[in-house]
């Protein structure tokens, strides 16, 4: 019995790379497969098969499931070397980025829930008073990441993190590198309008 | 001679010797800082993988400030903050519709007239021109700094002119050589430094320090300069943890440029806080007599 080597939807397949591709505002498809980003990926080691190459090629051939939550997705630091060092100038972190913003509206759960918790805890410190306050910020970002141990019953988990956290608080306060005072910004009408027109336009699908 | 200033929230943080030191030394050379009035957030690495407009919309406040504010160059030290400002003016001014969304909620426009620029951006044309040199009375002699620069210093996700070389920039090493120090050549300057996964991927970021690390010490450097902040904090306050876990036994101090800069003009330790680091920073100075 010969077995399915490849599983390709036509339609479903085009529809995908047309939203990456329009997200993103990047050509996948002049992806040659040269691998030179794949060759200075920093977290190369780190993430399995995924390579930035193989991420395209998974969109090329449609493989929504895998392309949308996948250790690279959730890895990427966003150094950007693949982009700056690939021959047909496709910014792969800006399609990881896209890749992102997807899974989340599709509400898959993060591969790795510590890296959505601090991006989204910061952002929502930074738009509170308009700078940010790294207290505020890390304060945030524990209280989303002990909610998620605590529905995974890991408590051990809670413990860790807990003492990491607050072991680096201490000698930072020690070295006076961390600020106790709060900065804000005066005026922050014109950044909540804005913060509520991004809200609109994520609802809009646009 | 004045400039906008844009510090950013670290420089009035965690990194607030950067902010200190960056007045002291550029007031030395004779720039008066203009600090952007009300500034917020440029919303960092965070907002872009957040939310694509807000990464946009957030530094875009800022730059109509600065567009508004009668200056004709903004200096950004924190590199996370000069990538996003630069950033978002080259999506602003190549994307109309977008600008046109954004400035009509602000109150001061986008116009785009601003230079944004790097502090190397200011500093390696005074070390070109000599006029650096001339301010300092101390040769840095016997330092062999590990010219660090990290990501976002030139490598961009969009196509935005970029000041320096992107594989190996020079702009350090033009500015430590003008002032008697020795920089080495190493291939780990542009390499990333983990960003935030110290925080919330640490095995990914420590594995990234230890290649970065191992690097310098073999060619022979004896401390780690950079321009940015988070580089900054990272290699310095997780050197430790990752020291130990790669089984390395040397120390390596972490210095802003502008220390640097400062210890040279013969600023004291005191007055460009220089204590206010993990490693120890003073021995390294203190052996080769430079305070």
């Amino acid at each position: 019995m010969a077995l399915p080597v490849l599983d390709y939807e036509h339609e479903n397949t085009q529809a995908f790379i047309h939203e990456v591709m329009s997200r993103s505002e990047q050509n996948i498809t002049a992806c040659y497969q040269c691998r030179r980003c794949a060759a200075g990926c920093p977290v190369g080691e780190e993430t399995g098969y995924v390579t930035p190459d193989r991420l395209i090629r998974m969109i090329l051939l449609g493989d929504r499931e895998q392309a949308l939550s996948n250790k690279l997705v959730w890895k990427c630091v966003s150094c950007y070397t693949c982009g700056t060092r690939c021959p047909n100038e496709i910014q792969t972190a800006k399609i990881i980025e896209t890749l992102k913003h997807m899974s989340k509206e599709e509400h898959l759960d993060p591969l790795l829930p510590k890296v959505a918790a601090f991006h989204k805890s910061f952002c929502t410190a930074a738009n509170h008073l308009g700078r940010l306050n790294e207290i505020e910020f890390m304060g945030l970002y524990e209280i989303k990441n002990a909610f998620h141990d605590l529905i995974h019953f890991k408590f051990r988990e809670i413990f860790k993190e807990t003492m990491l956290q607050a072991k680096l608080g201490l000698r930072m306060t020690k070295k006076k590198r961390m600020h106790f005072g709060i900065q804000k910004v005066k005026h922050l009408s014109d950044l909540k309008r804005l913060l509520k027109k991004a809200k609109k336009r994520a609802a809009d699908g646009v | 001679m004045e400039i906008a200033y844009y510090p950013g929230c670290t420089l009035h943080a965690s990194s607030q010797i950067y902010d200190i030191q960056t007045k002291l030394v550029l007031g030395e050379m004779g720039i008066n800082l203009n600090e952007l009035e009300d500034w917020n957030c440029c919303g960092a690495t965070s907002a872009s993988k957040t939310d694509d407009f807000l990464s946009v919309a957030m530094p875009a406040r800022n730059l109509g400030i600065a567009d508004n504010s009668g200056l004709s160059e903004l200096v950004i030290p924190c590199s996370a903050c000069y990538s996003r400002m630069l950033v978002a003016q080259h999506r602003l001014a190549s994307n109309h519709r977008l600008k046109d969304e954004i400035n009509a909620e602000l109150t001061k426009k986008v116009k785009g007239n601003i230079r944004i620029m790097s502090i190397l951006e200011v500093l390696v044309p005074k070390a070109e021109s000599g006029e650096l040199a001339e301010k300092t009375t101390k040769q840095l002699k016997g330092l062999e700094p590990a010219c660090y620069y990290g990501c976002l210093q030139t490598r961009f996700p969009y196509d935005v002119p970029v000041p320096d070389d992107v594989e190996n920039p020079q702009g350090m090493e033009i500015v430590l050589k003008a002032l008697g120090a020795n920089p080495i050549d190493w291939s780990y300057k542009t390499d990333c430094c983990g960003a935030s996964a110290t925080v919330n991927d640490i095995d990914t970021a420590l594995l990234l320090m230890s290649k970065i690390f191992k690097d310098a010490v073999a060619r022979g450097a004896n401390c780690f300069v950079t321009t940015c902040p988070m580089c900054q904090l990272n290699l310095d306050a997780y050197q430790e943890q990752m020291k130990q876990k790669y089984d390395i036994d040397q120390d390596m101090p972490v210095y802003f440029i502008t220390e640097l800069i400062g210890v040279a003009m013969d600023k004291s330790p005191e007055e460009l806080q220089i204590d206010r680091h993990f490693v120890d920073t003073i021995g390294l100075l203190k052996e080769l007599n430079l305070i």
